[in-house]
C-alpha cells in the first residue's frame, strides 16, 4: 500500500492499515504535515459543519477521536475543551439559531451548556451580542496527530518523494515516486491542495486563508475557540456570505493564540495583507479585549484544498478500485480524519464500510465528477 | 492616493546616502529609523549634550553624509523611533512607533544594517549577558562603560575595539576571549588595507598598555550565576581559567539582518547596505549611495550607473578579515551539553532538537520542535538549529514572512491608514 | 528633559533622550521579568531584534531597547503579571 500524503489524512488511513496488519508506506513532496494540516487551527469541531453529511460524519468522526484519545493514540494530540461562538447583528442571529437546532437535530455529542451575552465568558468585550457555549468539541493541532499517526511501527516514511505520474492494472499500479518506479497493491491519494496537480480533472482547488500567531501569555486566558456566527455562516454559505470578519479566536497550549481567518482562492502561504490582518484583528479584539496587549509574531496563509461543491473527496477513482482518493477537506480533515482513516482503510481492504456511514460516505465519492482524466505514465 | 514618496528604513550610513542620492535625482523620500536619532550602529549617537566618542575621522564622515541630506532639505524627511512593520503583497507599508501609519510607498529601500551572530553557550541566556554589540550601543550613547567588571568572548574585531574602548573609559575587559588566532600569522594581515591595519594597531596598543589578557585560540564554555556574579569557564590553549564578571559581552560575528523582510512584486524593493551584504561601514555607504543613484535611474527608466569600486574593495578586505578569525568554533556546537537552551525565545534546548531524529524536516523543526518559532522569529537560534539538524547542508529554518518583526496587535489597529481612497 | 522613571513603583532617574534599557541597566537593574516559558527577561541584543527585553509600559509589552523614556512613565516587570 502507498499512501501519498502525509497530511492528517494519510497518516490516519495509514495508521488503520498498518494496525490492520498491512505494509504500508507513506510519500510526501516535503513531509509530514506539510500544508493544510500544518497550519490549522486543530479544531474538532461539528459546529462549523454544513448541516447533513458533513454534520453527521463530524459527529461520529469527533466520538472516535475522543475513543482514539482514550485509548492513549492520541491522548497527547487531543484535548477535550469547551468552544464559543458569538454573534452580532441579525445575520449572525440567525446562523447562532441554526447551529443550535443543528446540533439539536443531531443530538449527538456536542450540546449547547449556555446561551446568552457577553457575561457567559470571562473577558468577552463589546463585539459579543450573543454567545454560546458549547460542550462536547476538542482541540487537536493536526502536526501532533500526524506525529501520533506515523509512529506505528508498520509504517515506512518516504519523503521527500514526490508522487508523478502512475498506471493501475487489474493486479496492482505502478507508480512514479520522484523518478523513481514502485509496484504497490492499493495507491490512496490524500494529497490535499496538491490534487490538482495528480488529477487535473477533479475541480480541487486551493482556499487560503490568512493566519496570525500572537506571542504567549498566561495559559488558559480563554479556555476554548471562541468562533464568530460569521464564520459558520462563510463555511455553510460560502466565502464572502457575510459582512462581519469571519473570525476564529484560538488558545494554544503555549499560551499562544492562532487567529484566523479568510477564504481566498490562491496558493501562496506568504500571502498576507494589512487590511485583512486588521479586519480580523479589529473584530477579535472586539470579542476579546485582552488581544490587544498580544504582539503579533507571525501571519501567513494556510492553503486548504477545497471542493467545487463543498464535500470532500472519498472514494475510489472511478473505474479504477485500486486508486483511492481522500481529499479536499478544506481545512475540516482536522476532525473527519479519525473516522475517514478508518472507512477509507476498510476500502482498501475491500471491507464495505460500516452501515451506519454507507450513505454519507457514498456523497463523498468521486463517481460525481463523472470520467476523472488524470496524467498518464510518460 | 498612493504615497509618492520612497520609503527608506534605516537612518545609518546606507539609507541616508540612499536618500540623499534619491532626493539629488528629485524624489521626496521618507528615512524612518527605530532608533530615537539617526546613526544606525556605527554612528550611533550620544544623548543629547553628551560626549561623543566617536574617532576623528568617524566624526568627518558623519558630518559630511548629514550635510549631504541638510542640503535636501524637505526632500528628506527623517522620523526616528518608528518600527517598519512589513510591506504586504499589495505594497502597503506598516509603520508602527512615532511615525505608525499604514502607506503606499513608490519604492522601498531596506537599509536596517546587520546582526550579530552569538552562539548558544551553558549560561548565555542569564541577565548580565548581552551582545558585544548592546555594550557598544550602550557606551556611545552614554559615553561611560559599564558598570562592573566585564568580560568579552566570541570572535572578531568588534571585541578589540570594544575592549580598546573599555579601556580608554577607564575601565578596561577583564579578558578578551577569542576563539580564533589572528595574531598567529602576522603575514596574513598584509592584504588589509592600511586603514584597517592602523585601526587594530590602535586597539591592540591600548589593550597591551592596560595589560588586558587576549586570549586566543580560546572558548568561553560556560556561565554559571554565584554570589550575585557571573562565573565564565573559559578553555584556553594553555589550561582552564575561570572568571567572575558583572557583564559579559559575546560576539560571532557578523551577519545581514534580512528576517522577514520581504519581496515584494507591488514596488520597488532593495536591501542596501550590511542587510544586503555584511561588508561593513564604508561599504555601507557605498553601497547606498549606489543603490540610490541606480533606484532613481530604474524609476526614470534609465541605465544603471556603474557599479562603485568601493564594494569589492571592502569585499576582500572582510574575506580576509574572515581568514584571519578563521576557527573551528561552529563544530563545538555538537559537543554541548544537552541541556544548552539553543532557541532562547522559548527555552527549547539541544535535547530537544536531538529528540527529533537523525535528519529532521523544516517543518518538524518547526512544528514538533517548536524551533524559530518564538517571538525573535529564528534570528537567534536559526543558524545553530540548521547547522545541529544538518551539519552537511544546513537548510533554511523558515521563508520570510511579516510582519518583519513582532507588534502589538494596539498598535497594528492603530496606525492611520494613508492608503485610503487606493484601490486594490 | 532628564527625568524619572517607575520601575515596579521605584522611582529611577534617566536622562533626556535615553532608553529605558539604558536606564535600568545604569540603574543596576539586570533581570526585567520572566517569560510564561521561565526564560529571565533580560537586555541581550540592545537593538530590538532578540525580543528578550520586554518590560510592561500600562498598554502592553514592548521592548526596552526601543522604548524612550519620559518623565513619570510606570513600567512593570513583565514577568509579575504572569507568576
Amino acid at each position: 500500500m502507498l499512501i501519498a500524503g502525509a497530511g492528517i489524512v494519510g497518516a490516519s488511513i495509514a495508521w488503520h492499515l498498518a494496525e490492520a496488519g498491512l505494509r504500508v508506506a507513506v510519500a510526501d513532496a516535503t513531509g509530514p504535515a506539510a500544508a493544510a494540516s500544518g497550519a490549522s487551527d486543530g479544531a474538532v469541531s461539528v459546529a462549523s459543519k454544513k448541516p447533513g453529511v458533513m454534520a453527521r460524519l463530524a459527529t461520529g468522526s469527533l466520538l472516535y477521536t475522543r475513543a482514539l484519545a482514550e485509548r492513549g493514540l492520541l491522548a497527547a494530540a487531543y484535548a477535550a475543551r469547551p468552544s464559543y461562538v458569538f454573534g452580532a447583528g441579525e445575520a449572525e442571529m440567525d446562523a447562532i439559531a441554526a447551529l443550535i437546532a443543528k446540533l439539536a437535530a443531531l443530538s449527538g455529542p456536542v450540546r449547547v451548556t449556555a446561551d446568552g451575552g457577553a457575561g457567559l465568558l470571562a473577558g468577552a468585550g463589546p463585539g459579543v451580542e450573543r454567545l454560546v457555549a458549547l460542550e462536547g468539541e476538542g482541540h487537536m493541532p493536526g502536526h501532533k496527530a500526524v506525529r501520533a499517526y506515523l509512529a506505528h511501527p508498520g509504517i515506512t516514511a518516504l519523503w521527500p518523494a514526490r508522487l508523478g505520474a502512475f498506471e493501475a492494472d487489474d493486479t496492482g499500479v505502478t507508480i512514479d515516486l520522484g523518478g523513481r518506479a514502485l509496484r504497490v497493491g492499493v495507491l490512496v491519494a490524500a494529497l490535499g491542495v496538491s490534487t490538482a496537480e495528480i488529477f487535473p480533472g477533479l475541480p480541487v482547488l486551493p482556499r487560503a486563508g490568512q493566519l496570525i500567531v500572537t506571542d504567549a501569555g498566561p495559559v488558559g486566558a480563554l479556555p476554548g475557540s471562541l468562533t464568530a456566527a460569521a464564520y459558520l455562516l462563510a463555511k455553510t454559505e460560502g466565502p464572502g456570505s457575510g459582512t462581519l470578519p469571519p473570525v476564529v479566536i484560538d488558545p494554544l497550549s503555549t499560551g499562544q493564540f492562532l487567529i484566523g481567518s479568510s477564504r481566498e482562492d490562491h496558493a501562496d502561504p506568504t500571502r498576507v495583507d494589512f487590511a485583512t490582518i486588521r479586519r480580523l484583528l479589529g473584530r477579535s479584539t472586539a470579542a476579546f479585549p485582552a488581544l490587544a496587549e498580544r504582539r503579533v509574531i507571525r501571519a501567513f496563509a494556510g492553503i486548504r484544498a477545497a471542493v467545487a461543491d463543498g464535500l470532500p473527496i472519498v472514494g475510489p477513482l472511478p473505474g479504477n478500485s485500486r486508486v483511492i482518493l481522500a481529499t479536499g477537506f478544506e481545512g475540516d480533515g482536522i476532525c473527519l480524519s479519525a473516522l475517514i482513516g478508518r472507512e477509507v482503510a476498510a476500502m482498501v481492504r475491500g471491507a464495505s464500510p460500516a452501515t451506519d456511514w454507507a450513505a454519507d460516505l457514498s456523497a463523498l465519492a468521486p463517481t460525481r465528477f463523472g470520467a476523472i482524466r488524470k496524467e498518464r505514465v510518460a | 492616493m498612493t504615497d509618492a514618496r520612497i520609503l527608506v528604513v534605516g537612518a545609518g550610513l546606507a539609507g541616508l546616502a540612499a536618500a540623499a542620492a534619491l532626493a539629488r535625482a528629485g524624489h521626496r523620500v521618507l528615512v524612518v529609523d527605530q532608533a530615537l536619532r539617526p546613526g544606525g550602529a556605527v554612528h550611533r549617537q550620544p544623548l543629547p549634550g553628551g560626549r561623543s566618542l566617536a574617532s576623528s575621522a568617524q566624526a568627518r564622515r558623519w558630518r559630511a553624509l548629514m550635510a549631504e541630506v541638510d542640503a535636501q532639505g524637505a526632500r528628506i524627511e527623517i522620523v526616528c523611533n518608528t518600527r517598519f512593520g512589513g510591506v504586504d503583497h499589495t505594497g502597503t507599508v506598516l509603520l508602527t512607533g512615532e511615525g505608525a501609519a499604514l502607506i503606499n510607498p513608490r519604492a522601498l529601500v531596506l537599509a536596517v544594517g546587520a546582526r550579530e551572530a552569538v552562539q548558544p553557550r551553558p549560561g548565555w541566556t542569564l541577565p548580565g549577558v548581552t551582545t558585544a554589540g548592546a555594550l557598544q550601543t550602550q557606551i556611545k550613547t552614554t559615553a561611560e562603560a559599564p558598570a562592573g567588571r566585564v568580560l568579552l568572548a566570541g570572535s572578531g574585531p568588534l571585541l578589540l575595539a570594544l575592549g580598546a574602548e573599555l579601556v580608554r573609559l577607564g575601565r578596561p575587559p577583564l579578558a578578551i576571549v577569542e576563539a580564533g588566532r589572528p595574531f598567529s600569522r602576522p603575514l596574513r594581515s598584509l592584504g588589509l588595507p592600511l586603514s584597517y591595519m592602523a585601526e587594530a594597531a590602535r586597539h591592540l596598543s591600548r589593550l597591551l598598555a592596560a595589560r588586558v589578557p587576549l586570549l586566543t585560540g580560546a572558548h568561553l564554555t560556560r556561565i554559571s550565576e554565584a554570589d550575585g556574579a557571573l562565573m565564565a569557564e573559559v578553555e584556553t590553549r594553555s589550561g582552564a581559567r575561570r572568571f567572575a564578571a558583572d557583564r559579559i559581552g559575546l560576539h560571532d560575528g557578523i551577519r545581514t539582518n534580512d528576517t522577514g523582510l520581504t519581496d515584494c512584486a507591488a514596488l520597488p524593493v532593495l536591501r542596501l547596505g550590511d542587510c544586503r551584504e555584511a561588508l561593513g561601514a564604508n561599504a555601507a555607504l557605498a553601497d547606498g549611495r549606489a543603490g540610490g543613484e541606480a533606484l532613481a535611474a530604474r524609476l526614470a527608466g534609465q541605465p544603471a550607473p556603474t557599479a562603485s569600486t568601493t564594494l569589492a574593495r571592502e569585499a576582500s578586505a572582510q574575506a580576509r578579515l574572515a581568514q584571519i578569525y578563521a576557527h573551528d568554533g561552529a563544530t563545538r556546537l555538537a559537543g554541548l551539553p544537552d541541556d544548552t537552551v539553543i532557541c532562547r525565545c522559548e527555552m527549547r534546548t539541544l535535547a530537544d532538537l536531538r529528540t527529533l531524529g537523525p535528519a529532521p524536516t523544516t517543518r518538524q523543526l518547526r512544528l514538533d520542535g517548536r524551533f524559530g518559532m518564538g517571538a525573535c522569529q529564528g534570528r537567534f537560534c536559526a543558524e545553530w538549529v540548521a547547522r545541529i539538524a544538518s551539519p552537511i547542508a544546513p537548510h533554511a529554518l523558515g521563508m520570510p514572512r511579516w510582519p518583519a518583526r513582532p507588534i502589538s496587535v494596539a498598535d497594528l489597529l492603530a496606525a492611520p491608514d494613508l492608503t485610503l481612497g487606493e484601490t486594490k | 528633559m532628564n527625568g524619572t522613571l517607575l520601575w515596579n513603583g521605584t522611582a529611577l532617574p534617566f536622562r533626556a533622550g535615553e532608553t529605558v534599557a539604558s536606564a535600568l541597566t545604569r540603574a543596576g537593574v539586570r533581570h526585567f521579568g520572566t517569560t510564561p516559558q521561565g526564560q529571565a527577561r533580560a537586555l541581550f541584543c540592545g537593538i530590538g531584534q532578540c525580543q528578550n527585553c520586554l518590560v510592561h509600559d500600562g498598554t502592553g509589552l514592548t521592548e526596552a531597547c526601543l522604548l524612550p523614556c519620559r518623565d513619570g512613565m510606570a513600567l512593570t516587570d513583565a514577568g509579575a503579571r504572569h507568576d
